[in-house]
């Protein structure tokens, strides 16, 4: 995308003050995305991005400037902005830039860019009308298709330089069902870093089937219950919820601004025995995974949970050498316009032993949880509040009466200590997770969990 | 470097035979500057320039865009879009909306933000900080102290005569500060938007973080009941989302609404009045047109509690004929989407009481200074939530012992019912505001 040569002095201008590294970060990005609504194609996007941010850093002090002009005026504008963060006069070295190779984690086996938009509309007709025919009570159908091409070049300082492309493709259903006054809206939408071959896997027709399947069950629900109680959260849902209430304290810049309810807690039992935990960018296809993270590091698995005790923190370059330890490869941007932070990739509860069944037949009374609808956690005191989509009433240990209107609140540790069940089953959830207003593609996972003890908040009795 | 101006007739001039073409640009800088542990944290500087078309041919809409291009990718950017318009399906309603005249809004663009420096922005962030973090010994560190200023321009036009252009300037100082006892730990949070840093008064915020995150230090999980609730602006605030996505016209034809059929109808307690107005010079979303190019004004959504009606762009309004005009809310998050419906400056209009006046009307109730998980927790189509919260117990018309780890839960529709007192306090947040309000009873779940 750009020359070596005006790569090194771009860098080189970006170390007028020196600092610790100077980086540059270039990015093209062509998308489209195609939204079938009210059984019209609505919409059809394609799009162009490119552009450059240039980083500067020294001890977790950064500057940071970006533009999406790639010439060389702007290029090096943006490097005595970026640098004027800094304090000092003594300019840094540039090693020489060498290639680094990954092992191809997110590779492609059919481009979505060779194939016809015609073909790409066709699989969202299918979306809508699967939909319409599963039940007469679906009013309404959202179709959204999406995929690009990221291609990003990272070069810094120290002579690193990677070349790598990430190609993303995600089908989404959005169904809405009614039956008199009553309204419920359904949702899926698989995800991953591949090609169009993902859909061979995870056919439109499923995605519709299952969107208005959830929608059309609500549609019997009665008001969730409140209150403290067993919760049984279904195989795909923890992960979403570990991501949330436990992954988020766990980045390490809410650690180093002491934001973090597991400050100082490594080597201790932060979750019931029964969990072990990960982050995870090397899953091929993963909807977070990467060769290298958005600052050129190694993508890695690391161990969060061992049998409850939590093993370690995930890392950026600024933290890590803060901290005195090695990069986890968990620096990502959602674009050259954003400086890398510190973010998860697919983060998973890893299965257990028992019986999904089984862990719902020994509950005599709850909340079965199948669908949560994403949450929130504030790090520093590990509250966390998740919406709950599909959820269900456990009585005497089956599965009953759809409840709506719940959600599940909570203090990271103690919910993850009350874990008394671990199933054998697994499942993926992928999403788009917020943090310092950039989003990040994230994938989730976990068994079937029942939590002993957790408020659900509702409006029943 | 072409101007906006120059890149949005280049791509008008690319039209053919009757198509319709509407080209947005966009251009903005800004600069971020965040201190912790008195250093610089981060700063960030950023520029961009991008440009979006819209193609409609025999009723078929097609959009693309492209981040800063030259004239002749203008040109191309069109062409793409009119390929895209090929694949989609045909309405009726797709059009794009003759040009009507609007006043300009000058005061909207603050010519002396410039004359504040870099270097005047870090020590500003840095003050902020200490300022931050020396007001109450249990407040000696920041999550986030930080300080930013934009300078944006738009230029949209047409081949149905739209040709508009506008400028402005908004600036901002935010803080989440860390209270610390014991083992305890506790956050705080506060916001202050302006038209420029050179205006912005950052003190106050700093104060108000430190003096919301100490007032949750000892803070329980309270029994689960049902009472009066009063929703202060940041709590209240989080809730104009969901009633944004249901005043959208574009939600309410497509059978997304929970207001769909509700217009003429009593919904809310005569103390909720609702309103959308671009022109209102201390909103934040203040703009003298909308993402079409038509000009911005004011609607009443809600007045008294009777909805009057919805927020329309021009499709929205083609669509739902009987003479409806857009109401200027076309929006859009930038040049890389097409506009639909959104809100400008959206707020609950303020009453005539104090807030402690509301306070003493909610004896035994609770104060909710913030909820969580809206976006998850609360359902625009069928109009239920339940949230999470913290705040602080009322008693004998002052507050009380903090309260966290709790949820509130209700509808949207008896949420408005129970309007019970609306304050004379309104505040915006970014681009909606609210007053502090008091639901007359709300189911709160903890143990």
């Amino acid at each position: 995308m750009l020359d070596r040569e005006l790569v090194a002095e771009i860098l080189a201008a970006a170390r007028r003050k020196g600092g610790d590294f100077a980086e540059v970060f270039v990015e093209e990005r062509s998308s489209t995305s195609i939204r079938l609504d009210d059984a019209k194609v609505e919409e059809l996007t394609t799009g162009l991005d490119r552009g450059a941010g240039v980083r500067v850093a020294h001890g977790t002090t950064y500057g940071y400037a970006y533009s999406n002009r790639l010439d060389r005026d702007a290029l090096l504008e943006a490097a005595a902005a970026a640098s004027a963060a800094l304090r000092g006069d003594a300019p840094g070295p540039v090693v020489d830039l060498t290639d680094r190779f990954g092992p191809g984690t997110n590779r492609a086996e059919r481009a979505a860019g060779s194939l016809p938009a015609a073909e790409k509309v066709a699989w969202l007709r299918e979306v809508d009308e699967v939909a319409r025919v599963t039940s007469p009570e679906v009013i309404q159908v959202t179709g959204i298709y999406f995929d690009s091409l990221q291609r990003r070049l990272i070069a810094a300082s120290d002579g690193r330089w990677i070349d790598e492309e990430r190609p993303r493709i995600r089908l989404v259903a959005q169904v809405v069902a009614k039956r008199g006054d009553v309204i419920q809206t359904g949702w899926d939408g698989p995800a991953a870093c591949a090609g169009i071959e993902f859909l061979d896997a995870h056919p439109p027709r499923v995605t519709a089937e299952r969107a208005a399947k959830r929608a059309v069950a609500m549609l019997d629900s009665i008001p969730a219950p409140a209150g403290e109680m067993p919760v049984v959260v279904a195989n795909g849902c923890g992960g979403v919820l570990f991501h949330e209430a436990v992954g988020h304290p766990l980045e390490a810049d809410a650690v180093d601004k002491e934001a973090s309810v597991y400050r100082g807690r490594v080597g201790e039992r932060c979750a019931s025995e029964l969990i072990d935990g990960v982050d995870d960018a090397t899953i091929a296809n993963g909807w977070g995974s990467y060769d290298f993270d958005d600052e050129g590091e190694p993508s890695q698995r690391t161990e969060l949970f061992r049998e409850g005790v939590l093993q370690g923190f995930l890392q950026d370059r600024l933290r890590a050498a803060k901290m005195g330890v090695q990069p986890t490869g968990n620096g990502r941007r959602e674009s050259y316009a954003h400086p890398p932070i510190v973010r998860m990739t697919n983060t998973n509860i890893l299965p257990g032993k028992e019986d999904p069944d089984e862990v719902i037949r020994s509950t005599p009374k709850g909340v079965y949880v199948r669908g949560l609808g994403g949450g929130q956690v504030n790090p520093a005191t590990g509250d966390f509040v998740f919406g709950v989509s599909e959820g269900y009433l456990i009585e005497n240990g089956e599965v009953t009466t759809p409840v709506r209107g719940a959600n599940l609140i909570g203090r990271a540790i103690e919910v993850m200590s009350a874990v008394d069940a671990v199933g054998s089953d697994f499942e993926t959830w992928e999403g788009v997770c917020g943090k310092d207003g950039q989003g990040a593609p994230v994938g989730s996972g976990s068994p079937t969990l029942r939590i002993s003890r957790i408020t659900v908040g509702g409006t029943g009795a | 470097m072409p101007e906006l101006g120059e890149l949005v007739h280049a791509a008008v001039a690319a039209a053919e035979g009757d198509e319709q073409v509407e080209a947005y640009a966009e251009e903005g800088r800004q600069t971020e500057v965040s201190a912790l542990r008195a250093e610089v944290e981060g700063m960030t500087f950023a520029e961009s320039r991008g440009l979006g078309v819209r193609v409609i041919r025999d009723g078929r809409l097609g959009y693309a865009w492209a981040a800063d291009p030259t004239l002749d990718e203008a040109q191309e950017t069109v062409w793409r879009a009119r390929d895209n318009a090929a694949l989609a399906e045909p309405d009726e309603h797709n059009g794009l909306p003759d040009a009507q005249p609007f006043a300009p809004m000058p005061e909207i663009f603050r010519e002396d933000s410039a004359s504040v420096s870099a270097d005047d922005k870090v020590r500003m962030a840095l003050d902020l900080e200490r300022y931050a973090v020396t007001r109450d010994p249990r407040v000696t560190k920041v999550d986030l102290a930080q300080v930013g200023d934009a300078v944006s321009r738009v230029a949209i036009a047409s081949t149905t005569g739209v040709d508009v252009e506008y400028a402005r300037t908004d600036a901002w100082a935010v803080v989440v500060t860390l209270a610390v006892e014991g083992d305890e730990t506790q956050t705080g949070f506060s916001f202050s938007i302006t038209r420029g840093l050179d205006v912005l008064s950052w003190e106050p915020v700093a104060e108000e973080a430190v003096d919301r995150a100490v007032a949750m230090l000892g803070a329980s999980k309270p029994p689960t009941t049902k009472v009066p609730v009063v929703l202060d602006p940041f709590a209240a605030s989080s809730f104009l989302g969901v009633l944004a996505s249901a005043v959208n016209a574009e939600n309410v034809l497509k059978g997304r609404s929970l207001f769909a059929d509700m217009v003429g109808q009593q919904v809310g307690s005569a103390a909720f009045t609702l309103v959308d107005d671009g022109r209102r010079l201390d909103g934040p979303g203040a703009c003298p047109f909308d993402s079409e190019g038509l000009p911005s004004g004011r609607t009443e959504l809600f007045t008294g509690g009777m909805l009057n009606g919805f927020l329309h762009d021009t499709y929205t309004a083609r669509r739902s004929g009987a003479g409806q005009p857009s109401t200027g809310n076309a929006k859009r998050g930038g040049y890389r989407s097409t506009p639909g419906v959104g809100t400008s400056n959206f707020f609950v209009d303020a009453g005539e009481v104090t807030f402690d006046e509301l306070l003493a009307k909610a004896d035994g109730g609770v104060l909710v200074r913030e909820v969580s998980g809206v976006h998850s927790g609360a359902n625009p189509i069928s109009g239920e939530f339940s949230v999470g919260a913290t705040g602080l117990r009322i008693s004998g018309g002052a507050t009380g012992e903090p309260l966290r780890e709790m949820t509130i839960a209700s509808t949207i529709p008896e949420m408005l019912k129970g309007v019970a007192g609306v304050g004379s306090d309104l505040r915006f947040f970014s681009s909606v505001g609210t007053p502090s309000i008091l639901i007359g009873e709300m189911t709160l779940a903890g143990v």
